[in-house]
């Protein structure tokens, strides 16, 4: 028993220790843009002496940070509800109505396919298009490529979410009178919500982050997002660290939480499609 | 379906139209004459540049590092949430970090911590008495090239632990305590009822991880920039390169198309052992 005892405290510590080092980039982040301006450089402690907030106040002051997380947000959020209303309609088609057209089975796997596709090997071809049509200059090329790429990833999600749940629940619906939307609507729809709530945060964290895409279609000043911004920084003002990681610090706040509050669904999303296949 | 149309319109025919684009001279500085060269590109590609043959063997070393690394590190972390432990939501949320955070604010953070002169990493080593001078962690090519692998690992390592955390989780417990009653240790355990009961879940993953890799720009980019001297360039940094920076689109177009041979290939093998599993 107290062999027993004494493995579970070095599980426990090996744990924490680790935690520890993966987290380490970090906890210096957080450290560094809580320092006062001369001591970001001059001491290489992770934390600082005084807890100063000159370095938020710079960022949020001084610089275009408020313009990046406004175009952060109107992406974001426009591409989340779309990605998300479009990936529940198709996915509730592709698991009610598979066995009735055949052409459902090949569509889900060409799904399965699009979601390891590179998005380089697409970024040209889009970037030529969009040039021709002459809009590349607005947000519109971004958040139509970036409603694309969440989909196949959230259709499969939802379809095999929508699997779960007995064809009886509409059944009983339409024998109480309801249309079959109605019975989507009013009782497939409440109990998938977990599902919903899972394509959302991937869409949602997916578009906060990316870069590549960002980096090409949202160049202009006036359209980057947060991902672009940070690096402008970067290039701008090379000895402000304490700027930057004071930036960087409150671009992962909506992400970390989230992982907080709906780490439920967040892994849920993520095992899925290795696990159940 | 909307949903149909907007993948048609954004997915496949970008896609074909790349195809098409790989075999014409398309330039950016020059948009008016744009010329049929049939396979020259191709041609190009594969027999007269060494670029490309040296970025392909880096991407391939980047890939199988990474994916080979953060399956071990993963399978550790997996086994050892997997005990009867306390708090274990709270580890998987603190280890989930550097899945979820974007690729800029890890890359920046690291650097700052690798840095040479003020970085925490360094100046720890040192104060240790470990090493005499700082390591160059982005500078020098064969210390650039350790760390956007070991970088890549601990991005996409938590993602790992968690899949194969689920897969731990459907094997029964009776299994290793039958085990030990039959005398085996930790390691029979881990060759004999761990590894092969395992098999579909790390097949998937790690096939999965080798795609997600393989496409993967900005993990090394936003950290080198493909540099030192180029040495840690990989397949998708050169498209960009070639397209973005020497306008060459055409030629670009030839390069990112040399990458569908692969996914082509990986994503069969993925499907397949989807097929199985689901059986």
């Amino acid at each position: 028993m107290k062999r027993k005892k004494l493995n579970k405290f070095f599980i426990y510590l090996i744990l924490v220790i680790f935690v520890l080092i993966i987290n380490l980039p970090l906890i210096s982040m957080v450290g560094t843009s809580l320092k006062a301006e001369d001591e970001v450089l001059s001491t290489s402690n992770l934390f600082p002496t005084k807890i100063s907030w000159v370095n938020y106040q710079t960022v949020l002051g001084k610089t275009p940070f408020l313009t990046y997380i406004k175009n952060s947000l109107i992406i974001t959020i426009s591409v989340t509800i779309f990605s998300t209303m479009l990936a529940v309609l198709a996915g509730y088609a592709l698991s009610r109505f598979t066995h009735k057209i055949r052409v459902f089975g090949l569509y889900s796997r060409l799904l399965i396919v699009l979601q390891m596709f590179p998005i380089i090997l697409l970024l040209i071809p889009l970037f030529i298009i969009f040039k021709s049509i002459g809009i590349l200059n607005t947000r519109l090329p971004a958040i139509l490529i970036y409603i694309t790429i969440t989909l196949p990833f959230s259709i499969w999600l939802m379809t095999g979410f929508f699997d779960g749940i007995p064809v009886e629940l509409e059944e009983a619906g339409t024998i109480d009178g309801c249309s079959q939307f109605q019975s989507f609507y009013l009782l497939v729809l409440p109990v998938s919500s977990p599902g919903v709530a899972a394509i959302a945060i991937f869409s949602f964290i997916f578009c906060w982050n990316e870069y590549l895409l960002a980096s090409i279609f949202l160049k202009q000043d006036n359209l980057r997002t947060l991902p672009i911004g940070l690096q402008t920084f970067i290039q701008q003002y090379t000895s402000a660290w304490g700027s930057l990681m004071a930036a960087s610090t409150l671009t992962i706040i909506p992400t970390i939480i989230f992982l907080i509050f709906m780490q439920k669904y967040i892994i849920q999303g993520l095992t899925a499609g290795a696990v159940k296949g | 379906m909307p949903a149909t149309i907007s993948i048609i319109l954004v997915a496949m025919y970008p896609f074909f139209k790349g195809l098409q684009l790989s075999f014409t001279d398309y330039n950016l500085l020059r948009m008016k004459d744009v010329q049929f060269v049939g396979i020259k590109n191709f041609i190009n590609i594969l027999t007269s540049d060494e670029e490309f043959w040296r970025v392909l063997g880096f991407t391939f070393i980047y890939v199988f590092g990474t994916v080979i690394l953060s399956y071990i590190v993963g399978l550790a972390i997996a086994s050892l949430m997997n005990q009867n432990i306390k708090g274990r939501s709270i580890f998987r949320a603190l280890l989930l970090i550097p899945w979820v955070i974007p690729s800029v604010v890890a890359a920046n953070s690291w650097l700052w911590v690798l840095n040479d002169q003020t970085g925490f990493i360094n100046i720890s080593l040192m104060k240790l008495g470990l090493i005499q001078k700082p390591l160059l962690f982005i500078a020098e090519p064969a210390m650039a090239k350790m760390t956007v692998i070991m970088m890549s690992t601990w991005k996409s390592f938590p993602f790992m632990a968690l899949v194969l955390l689920a897969g731990l989780q459907n094997i029964p417990k009776d299994l290793y305590e039958a085990a030990e009653i039959d005398g085996a240790g930790w390691w029979h355990s881990l060759i004999y009822i761990t590894m092969p009961l395992l098999k579909p879940v790390t097949f998937v993953s790690t096939i999965l991880m080798s795609i997600w890799t393989f496409n993967n720009f900005e993990n090394i980019y936003l950290l080198t920039r493909g540099g030192p001297a180029n040495v840690t360039q990989v397949i998708s940094i050169l498209t960009y390169y070639t397209a973005f920076f020497r306008n060459k689109l055409g030629y670009a177009c030839a390069i990112s198309s040399t990458m569908v041979i692969f996914m082509v290939i990986m994503a069969q093998i993925y499907m397949k052992l989807l097929k199985t599993s689901q059986k």
